[in-house]
């Protein structure tokens, strides 16, 4: 087994020591690694900052006169301030991504004696989190327990973190999993009991086993998600290395479908100008994702289940096969069950793939995960857009009091939701969702579904015309709450989109003199003596409000 | 004439013999005697000549840090070249390790040692391998050329080749980096011309005749050359009756370093004494470590020193398979290589007379069988 190891060229340490031939009496930790008599490395990976050039290949000498059957490999890593947890752990991160790890040829190490403080504690954590492989490695000048001076070649130690006695560790190990499971559920703090029980399961078998997964459930339940979050999560680990590959089985028909998945000779039919490898092939060492599996025609269905049992399938038109060690994951929504016992899905290939099956729960069955998919699909947009786009509360109220609402069927489900919010969001404006923008979204959706059961992707393309005033007469809102139910027919809507603006800084204020400040923040300026709260006290008098009934309202609805 | 005792081991000619794919494999322990690398080497050496699979456990057992280490994982993978030999357990830290020679094949090789390990050893190693080779061969062997605890490239060169020369083989070495213990970075070559049967001749070092000169030598490597200055007037002064010539230079090497040596040519032997330099050790330390064993030496009056007394038993057994000298008393190293060299020749005989006062002795060393001609 060959062994590579991974270290930080150390400014200081490795320059430790006098100049000229008299440095090799100094202990310098990267050059001493080299002089080890019972550890030896073929590549010694030293990543160095292009200002200790210098030194750089005065290390990297003396590493090959030290150990001449060791290939050096430099690697330049700039920090522009190398005490910056952030920008370092970063760096390594990215570094660690980057590069592939041949887990299985090879025995890693990575060196945590050099480089700052900061970087060794970002070299351990990337250990412990399997984005750095292999085992770690301690050097120092002296012998264990002694100050026995071990001259220029010190001593080390090996520190393997998978050793269960790294009792501490393995608590770290367990938060480390709680990230695994938050990251399946893309970072969003779901609620849902049998959701996030769902999700634990689904980390295990993920971490655990090359088995494929069967994901059902309604369309846009966030089949094709997950998959990839399950792709994201074995490549950190290092379970897998090739690309994710995602195919919607139902987009393909006849000879393209088998061309598109197992590729094919130029001239396997016409329209075959060139060779193609086809979507198995490019999966190779990674996973492929087959959303809407029960689409699959029969031809297609036999060449997969070889391809899955013995890696090896005939592209069209070839006579030679190829091979594709790939994982699977497949996604229905589909009674794959019924539909063999039709005819229509080969049972062998059904008991192939639902080794581990998985139901997606829709979205009206998860009602309480819909807030923090809220929160997910904000912040999504506005890293997206680059912009800050929130809710003002009033509005974030009204929404989720409709979205919550029983009544609300979200057949279309996270997809719907998610076109929901990204309508709401365009249609902001200056950054703030308001009531109005809301109680347009809502009449929309009704309209949308009172037409029609749609099928749920035709959500995205739902035409956005209906009047907001509409809306929000037809249904519930917050000021009827302290103005009664019939507020629209006794106030101006001139007053009342004031009044929603004002009632909604009262909420969000302790006092009635800051939710004053507020309100008059510029023309307050002009004033001698300013009383805020007194402006406010009587404009609210105007519809028979007070300071107070709003702010009891916002404990109310808290 | 040497005659063999049997088809299986060491055959005539140098190469081996087909018969040695059947041949039995060798079980030995380790730990035994020495208990080091002096016996791994020596049983990679014989392995390889004699074809006899070998299987060894418990390497090193007992030490700080048992198992295989980078220098004798080197010999490990030098002599499995050689020979095309089939390992198991060949890894840093392994105790145990199988090997099952092939066909030895001479040619270009490339030895790393690594910084720490002595190139010299390994040198030792492969050449009686080399001179049972059908073809000639080229070694480059990087690594230690004086470093503590092995022999020094000049006892390589001036002691030790003059008697494999006198046995038989045509050699060639040069040196042209030294690598001294912590840099390392020196380089040994080999030029090896395949042994001649006809040239095989029993070897014999009984007395060492007269002395036709005496030198101390003393190099340094990014040091002072006062330091080697002072150890050459060290001796000088201790043996003024050995009218020393005196050669103190600096020579080429990556890292720092600083060895002396004596060197006693006799008109059959040339005996080398030498002492490293090392960064905590004085330099009148240093220069004493050699005037002891030239006293020893001078005292006991043997020809083989204990270096080469235990360094010229493969050899014998690889080139001529007969063999006597006299030498001091018997060292572990000794004692440890007469028993592999029994282990896998069982038919060996090494006989050892030893002289009254027990201060030397006569070793006598055949392949031959009982009757035979030695």
């Amino acid at each position: 087994m060959k062994t590579s190891i991974i270290s930080l060229l150390g400014s200081t340490l490795d320059a430790h020591g006098p100049r000229g031939k008299d440095r090799w009496n100094a202990w310098r930790p990267n050059v001493a690694l080299a002089m080890q008599e019972d550890l030896h490395f073929d590549e010694f990976h030293l990543l160095y900052q292009s200002q200790f050039k210098g030194l750089a290949d005065s290390v990297v000498r003396d590493i090959r006169t030290a150990s001449p059957d060791t290939v050096v490999v430099p690697e330049l890593m700039e920090f522009d301030d190398p005490w910056d947890f952030g920008e370092v752990y970063g760096k390594l991160y990215d570094y660690a991504l980057a590069r592939r790890f041949d887990r299985e040829e090879r025995d890693w190490y990575v060196h945590i004696t050099t480089g700052s403080h900061v970087a060794q504690i970002c070299l351990f954590l990337l250990n412990e989190s399997h984005h750095l492989p292999g085992k770690l490695v301690q050097t120092s000048p002296s012998g264990k327990g002694s100050k026995r001076n071990c001259g220029p070649r010190g001593t080390y130690r090996v520190i393997d973190l998978e050793l269960s006695r790294y009792d501490a560790l393995a608590r770290r190990f367990a938060s480390e999993k709680r990230d695994d499971i938050t990251s399946l559920k893309g970072g969003i703090e779901t609620r849902n009991a049998a959701f996030n029980a769902l999700i634990e399961t689904v980390e295990r078998v993920a971490v655990r086993s090359r088995d494929p997964i069967l994901l059902t459930g309604p369309t846009g339940a966030g089949k094709s998600q997950l998959a990839r979050r399950v792709y994201e999560l074995r490549k950190a680990k290092g379970l897998l290395q090739g690309a994710f590959v995602d195919v919607n089985c139902a987009t393909l028909r006849g000879d393209q479908a088998t061309s598109a998945l197992f590729g094919h000779r130029k001239g396997a039919y016409t329209g075959a100008a060139a060779d193609r490898p086809g979507l198995l092939k490019a999966a190779d060492g990674g996973l492929l994702f087959l959303d809407e599996i029960g689409e699959l025609g029969a031809d297609e269905q036999a060449m997969l289940l070889r391809a899955i049992e013995e890696k090896r399938f005939l592209p069209l038109g070839s006579d030679k096969e190829a091979e594709s060690d790939f994982q699977l994951i497949c996604g229905t929504n589909r009674d794959l069950r019924a539909d063999v016992a039709a005819g229509r899905f080969r049972e062998d290939l059904l008991s192939r793939i639902d080794l581990w099956s998985f139901r997606l729960p829709g979205l009206a069955e998860r009602r309480e995960d819909i807030e923090p998919n809220l929160d997910y699909e904000l912040e999504q947009w506005n890293a997206r857009t680059g912009k800050r786009l929130s809710f003002n509360k009033e509005a974030r109220r009204r929404f989720l009091a409709w979205a919550l609402d029983p009544a609300t069927p979200w057949r279309g489900n996270f997809r719907e939701f998610n076109a929901c919010v990204t309508r709401l969001a365009t249609l902001a404006d200056g950054g703030r969702i308001a009531v109005a923008d809301v109680e347009a979204e809502i009449a929309r959706s009704h309209v949308a579904s009172s037409k029609s059961h749609v099928e749920s992707r035709t959500c995205n393309s739902r035409p956005a015309t209906c009047d907001a005033a509409e809306g929000g007469q037809r249904l519930s809102d917050p000021l009827a709450d302290v103005l009664g139910a019939d507020f629209a027919e006794r106030f101006d809507r001139f007053d009342l989109a004031q009044l929603r603006d004002v009632a909604e800084v009262c909420r969000a204020s302790r006092t009635a003199a800051e939710a004053g400040k507020r309100l008059f923040a510029v023309s307050r300026l002009a004033k001698k003596t300013a009383n805020d709260s007194d402006r406010l006290a009587k404009y609210l008098a105007k519809f028979g409000l007070s300071f107070r009934t709003l702010a009891a309202d916002r404990e109310s609805a808290n | 004439m040497i005659s063999y005792h049997s088809s299986s081991e060491l055959p005539r000619g140098g190469v081996p013999h087909p018969a040695t794919a059947e041949a039995s494999p060798v079980f030995l322990d380790g730990s035994f005697g020495e208990g080091g690398g002096q016996i791994l080497r020596t049983s990679l050496s014989l392995s390889a000549l004699t074809g006899r699979p070998l299987q060894l456990e418990n390497i090193r057992a007992g030490r700080e840090k048992p198992g295989l280490k980078r220098q004798h994982l080197a010999a490990v993978k030098a002599v499995a070249e050689i020979c095309g030999a089939k390992t198991d357990g060949a890894e840093l830290g392994s105790t145990t390790l199988s090997f099952s020679p092939g066909a030895i094949r001479g040619g270009a090789y490339r030895f790393d040692v690594g910084s720490a390990g002595s190139a010299t050893l390994v040198a030792q190693t492969v050449l009686p391998v080399l001179l049972r080779a059908p073809e000639p061969s080229e070694v480059a062997i990087t690594g230690g050329t004086h470093v503590p605890w092995a022999p020094t490239w000049d006892f390589f060169a001036e002691s030790y080749l003059p008697q494999l020369h006198a046995m038989g083989a045509r050699v060639e070495a040069e040196c042209p980096m030294r690598g001294f213990y912590p840099a390392g970075g020196g380089e040994i070559r080999l030029r090896v011309e395949p042994f001649n049967e006809a040239d095989a001749r029993p070897f014999a070092l009984e007395k060492t005749g007269a002395l036709r000169r005496a030198r101390v030598s003393a190099i340094v490597s990014g040091i002072q050359i006062a330091i080697a200055e002072t150890e050459a007037d060290i001796l000088m002064e201790k043996f003024p009756e050995l009218a020393f010539e005196r050669e103190v230079r600096e020579v080429e090497s990556p890292g720092p370093g600083n060895a002396v040596w004596v060197s006693l040519e006799f008109e059959r032997v040339t005996a080398v004494f030498s002492s490293i330099g090392e960064y905590d050790l004085s330099r009148k330390t240093v220069a004493h470590r050699v005037m002891n064993a030239v006293r020893k030496y001078l005292k006991t009056g043997a020809p083989a020193c204990p270096h080469l007394a235990d360094q010229l038993v493969v050899p014998i057994v690889a080139l001529g398979g007969a063999g006597v000298f006299v030498k001091g008393k018997d060292t572990l190293h000794e004692t440890t290589n007469w028993e592999v060299v029994r282990t896998f020749l069982p038919d060996a005989r090494i006989e050892r007379e030893a002289e009254p006062d027990c201060a030397s002795a006569t070793l006598r060393i055949a392949l031959a069988e009982p009757g035979g001609k030695v």
